[in-house]
């Protein structure tokens, strides 16, 4: 240590710490920041700021710079990624939001670290985590090699693990390659901007590797991922669109599995909306309604907050609040395959579901669909494997469960949507209709093969067209109300009341919190 | 003058066309009625306007997103 050293004043000590902070704030240099403000990008910490309450960000490891050599002692300020804590709508969050004017935000060693600080602290302390991003994936050559592998990767066994203790949160705002699309592909909620792009690596290195031009779109583009993947939950324009987006995501969650989601103040007009269903719902039981202007007039005027509305869309899955308290809603759309469930709905249900039970969220179901999809595409796809993952889903949930048989509901898929046990309490509709399957289609399995007669066959179809009327229902049991659809919002908050978990404060017990995060 | 484009919801046919081009259009009103899945799947005004140009015909297949008339507002 040189004499000067030892001889500077407090007040010197104070101004290079400042010094250093200033750098730190940075980032990149004034030069690609700059590019990304003409580009109409937002940077590291002006989306920080645009998600946080004002002044509210209290920021860890800023002056983390890499060691892994001199040169890049002075060229990672903050090392890539800027962590910390703070407040959205007064709730605390922690936040990881990845600068890509540093080493486009790769990973490595100390930025890995602050990422398991704020991770751990999260997680221990019960509040959310966001991720907002853009990362290039491992930095190189600190990766290369035994030692860099040895050094850099998997010291971490908890790194991947999600057991849903908080939600997590992700924005793809631009290239997100490693880890930016693992922890996407962690969280219960991710919110992509379009012209970024997610996957597993960069075109340009996915180029290589096949020797085959690939565009950046086709290999992990918005439209992908919203409508084919189903990886991502909703679609922004801008920066600014996506952070709000989050910040809505979090108004419906509480801030760990230990408490229920918070309540808001009922929008004036709730009430009256529940009148105009029945000028939605069509006269013709062959007439398909998008049931997501149904949903509208049942909930909280304006709280619905549909998830990956572009993928599998013969089912609906969204967070609203009915009355002020926040309810998962699952709905067949008969505007689409007349809300026959593909392997892409069951899909997107059955992460919902988790997602629900996960934090404390019951759950409602809106039933109108004659089944599951049948035929060689959803066999390909595993579809008999995925019906099952949602049907122990549901089974599992241990959160109210509420279902309302609005018309159709057939087949395996009447279980699937909560019929019979598999919901807390069935209500039905005057319009609904209950049964295994089409009178036609069961009389021509039972005749298969068979020399029948007209009359035999007659009577068999006669036989088969057994009420399948909400009566029949009522007359049994299997569905505890029938309600005129107008008073489906009444019913629905009543029965809310009824099945709240009294027993243990609104908190469920989270069979399903380690189930996967993609199916 | 906005032209905006009504696509379908859904694979399908066309069963019946019930405006003519010209005619004046609220939002939600029914312009044409697909059939998919043996479901009656009617197509909406998404914008009040006048219809300016219808571009399928009755029992014509469609496609998801393909469009199926214009609005001009």
């Amino acid at each position: 240590m040189s004499m000067e050293q030892k001889t500077e004043t407090l007040e010197e000590r104070i101004d290079l710490l400042r010094q250093r902070e200033v750098q730190a704030r940075q980032m990149g240099g004034e030069e690609k920041i700059a590019r990304r403000d003409a580009a109409g990008l937002m940077n590291a910490r002006t989306r920080i700021d645009a998600l946080l309450d004002a002044d509210s960000f209290s920021e860890t490891g800023l002056l983390g710079v890499s060691t892994f050599s001199d040169a890049d002692r002075k060229t990672t300020p903050g090392d890539g990624k800027v962590a910390g804590f703070g407040l959205v709508d007064g709730r605390m969050i922690g936040i990881v939001s990845n600068d890509f004017t540093v080493k486009g935000a790769s990973s490595s060693l100390t930025n890995m670290k602050k990422i398991g600080h704020v991770k751990r602290t999260a997680t221990d302390r019960g509040f959310p985590l966001v991720f907002l991003g853009e990362s290039s994936g491992a930095r190189m050559p600190d990766n290369m090699g035994a030692e860099g592998m040895g050094t850099m990767l998997g010291n971490d066994p908890h790194q991947y693990v999600r057991e849903r203790e908080t939600p997590w949160v992700s924005a793809i705002l631009g290239q997100c390659f490693g880890s930016s699309a693992w922890y996407a592909c962690l969280s219960d909620f991710v919110v992509m901007r379009k012209g970024a792009i997610m996957a597993v690596a960069s075109p340009a290195l996915a180029s290589l590797a096949i020797g085959q031009k690939v565009e950046p779109e086709d290999l992990g583009g918005w439209k992908l991922h919203s409508e084919e993947t189903g990886l991502i939950d909703r679609v922004a324009e801008t920066d600014q669109e996506a952070l709000s987006e989050i910040r809505r995501f979090l108004s419906y969650m509480p801030s760990h599995s230990g408490e229920t989601p918070p309540e808001a103040e009922v929008p004036a007009g709730s009430d009256e909306a529940a009148e105009k269903i029945l000028q939605i719902l069509p006269d013709s039981r062959k007439r398909g309604y998008d049931v997501r202007k149904i949903i509208e007039c049942i909930v909280d005027q304006g709280s619905f907050f549909e998830m990956k509305p572009r993928f599998g869309r013969p089912g609906v899955t969204g967070l609203a609040r009915l009355e002020g308290q926040v309810v998962g809603i699952v709905a067949n759309n008969p505007i689409v395959k007349a809300g026959a469930l593909d392997v892409a709905s069951c899909e997107k249900i059955t992460r919902f579901l988790v997602m629900c039970d996960s934090f404390n969220i019951p759950i409602i179901m809106l039933v109108d669909t004659p089944g599951f999809v049948i035929g060689i595409e959803g066999e390909r796809k595993k579809a008999p494997g995925k019906i099952m993952n949602f049907m122990v889903a549901l089974q599992m949930c241990t959160v109210p469960k509420l279902s309302v048989i609005m018309r159709k509901s057939y087949g395996q898929a009447y279980l699937n949507m909560g019929g019979g046990r598999n919901s807390d309490s069935v209500a039905v509709w005057p319009t609904a209709e209950v049964s295994f399957m089409d009178p036609q289609y069961a009389t021509d399995v039972v005749t298969w093969g068979k020399e029948a007669s007209e009359e035999e066959t007659s009577d068999i179809r006669e036989e088969m067209e057994r009420n399948s009327s909400y009566l029949g229902l009522a007359e049994i049991f299997a569905a505890q109300s029938v309600i005129a659809p107008q008073d489906t919002r009444r019913y629905l908050v009543g029965e809310l009341n009824v099945q709240k978990l009294r027993r243990s404060n609104g908190i469920g017990r989270h069979r399903l919190a380690n189930w996967p995060t993609t199916y | 003058m906005t032209t905006t484009n009504v696509t379908s919801e859904v694979i399908g046919s066309v069963w019946k066309v019930e405006m003519n081009v010209g005619d004046t259009v609220q939002t939600g009103d029914v312009i044409m009625i697909l059939e998919s899945m043996k479901m009656e799947i009617p197509v909406e005004a998404p914008t009040d306007g006048k219809i300016a140009d219808i571009l399928v015909k009755p029992e014509e297949s469609v496609d998801e997103d393909q469009i199926l008339c214009t609005i001009e507002s």
